[in-house]
């Protein structure tokens, strides 16, 4: 019973992380970084992994030591721990990856200013079980990851007309393509967060009217 | 103890921070020598870059060490190498930028007249704009480039780079203005210190 209980349970954080209480376009979490770096995917990629990784790995930590934690220094605990996944990170990335952590440069240490990081170890982190909240953790990541690789699709493709670097419009179309230089810019992020968000609003707002429909009948 | 006492606070997040502290401190010791060697050979292949030596990515180190020697003058340390024949001296420079500080390695040939190449070692700009001088087709326009008697201007041109190597002038990155200016600058700085050097008697 309760193996079937727990999937359940997994099934339905997994949703709302994604879809119905998706950290960007429902709970607007993480926005400075949605602006920052999805210029490009690769850096996107990158970055967003590094998200999923803390928040789980965070969730995870918290969760388990819980009990523990006198309610003073909670959240100094909370960020303790966070910064702690997050530098590990980026000393990995230095060691490891040295292009990549010199293209990413300051952004990778402010993964521990991450709002959904925070969000997750508060808001479920607290009071749920720690595989629950490690699940919880890494699917928010992923979540956030979605929605900003769409947006960086947008951004790279017209603004340097290339995918992860390759180029695709401006091997197509030649000279006869111009960069548009305001995707490169944080305002780009602003227009397309905003389209993501009216339209998946839109999409839910939709699926709950016809869900009501039969029920309440008039409309 | 109570979860809440003062006692357990104190106690609770001293523990808590020597335990995560001395796994960082263990990760970055572990690590240490691999990202100062990443860090060397960044440093080394820029250098090479900068002054027109080919190499691989493994022969860096072998490259550097056999072709490439220091000489001190009141401006700084400068790399030496002859490359061709002909002495090249390249030098690190350091600048502000738009964001951060641009740090740049700069090549000339011993009489100054003609810069042999730029690589940057660090910035900090926009990705995508300011940061695009980190790009080939940027910094191959300082190659072989005349130095004029006011240095190099980088100026507004068609902002797909300046062809002509003696007109003195490169093209400016298309957005990035005053990451433009301060690449002007940082590398008239730099012709700057190399005259000095040359009046020194240093470059030969």
């Amino acid at each position: 019973m309760s193996a079937a209980k727990k999937k359940g349970k997994g099934t339905e954080v997994l949703l709302q992380n994604l879809w119905y209480n998706n950290p960007i376009f429902i709970q607007v979490l993480g926005i400075c970084s949605t602006l920052a770096v999805t210029n490009n995917l690769t850096n996107t990629a990158i970055m967003t992994l590094g998200v999923s990784f803390a928040t789980a790995f965070s969730s995870l930590t918290l969760s388990g030591m819980n009990k523990l934690i006198p309610n003073k220094v909670r959240m100094i605990v909370q960020v303790l721990v966070i910064s702690f996944y997050v530098i590990i990170i980026d000393i990995v990335l230095r060691a490891y990856l040295p292009d990549i952590s010199r293209s990413l440069g300051p952004y990778v240490g402010l993964i521990i200013t991450n709002c959904i990081i925070m969000g997750r170890a508060e808001g479920f982190a607290r009071s749920n079980p720690p595989l629950l909240s490690f699940w919880d953790g890494l699917t928010s990541g992923l979540g956030y990851m979605g929605v900003l690789m769409l947006i960086a699709v947008v951004r790279e493709l017209l603004g340097f007309g290339s995918l992860f670097g390759i180029p695709i419009l401006t091997a197509l179309l030649g000279d006869a393509f111009t960069p548009w230089t305001i995707m490169i810019m944080a305002p780009s992020a602003f227009f397309l967060v905003a389209m993501v968000i009216w339209a998946s609003k839109t999409i839910q707002e939709k699926a709950k009217a016809s869900k009501q429909a039969p029920a309440g009948g008039t409309k | 103890m109570k979860r809440d006492s003062m006692a357990y606070t104190v106690l609770f997040t001293f523990l808590v921070c020597v335990f995560f502290v001395f796994f960082l401190s263990l990760a970055n010791e572990s690590t240490k020598d691999r990202v100062a060697s990443n860090r060397r050979l960044a440093e080394r292949s820029a250098v090479l870059s900068a002054m027109g030596i080919p190499y691989t990515k493994d022969t860096i180190d072998t490259t550097y060490e056999k072709s490439v020697s220091t000489v001190k003058a009141s401006t700084g340390e400068l790399y030496r190498a002859s490359v061709g024949g002909k002495n090249v001296y390249a030098q690190r420079f350091a600048g502000p930028g738009l964001w951060g500080t641009i740090t740049i390695i700069l090549a000339v040939d011993a009489p100054v007249e003609h810069l042999m190449g730029l690589q940057v070692v660090s910035q900090n700009e926009t990705p995508g704009l300011g940061g695009r001088i980190d790009e080939p087709w940027f910094k191959t326009q300082f190659k072989d480039e005349k130095i004029g008697p006011q240095g190099i201007r980088v100026v507004q041109g068609s902002g797909k780079g300046d062809k002509d190597p003696n007109n003195s002038q490169v093209d400016a990155v298309t957005g990035a203005s005053r990451t433009s200016q301060s690449m002007e600058a940082l590398v008239n700085r730099g012709i700057d210190d190399f005259r000095k050097a040359k009046n020194e008697g240093v470059l030969q």
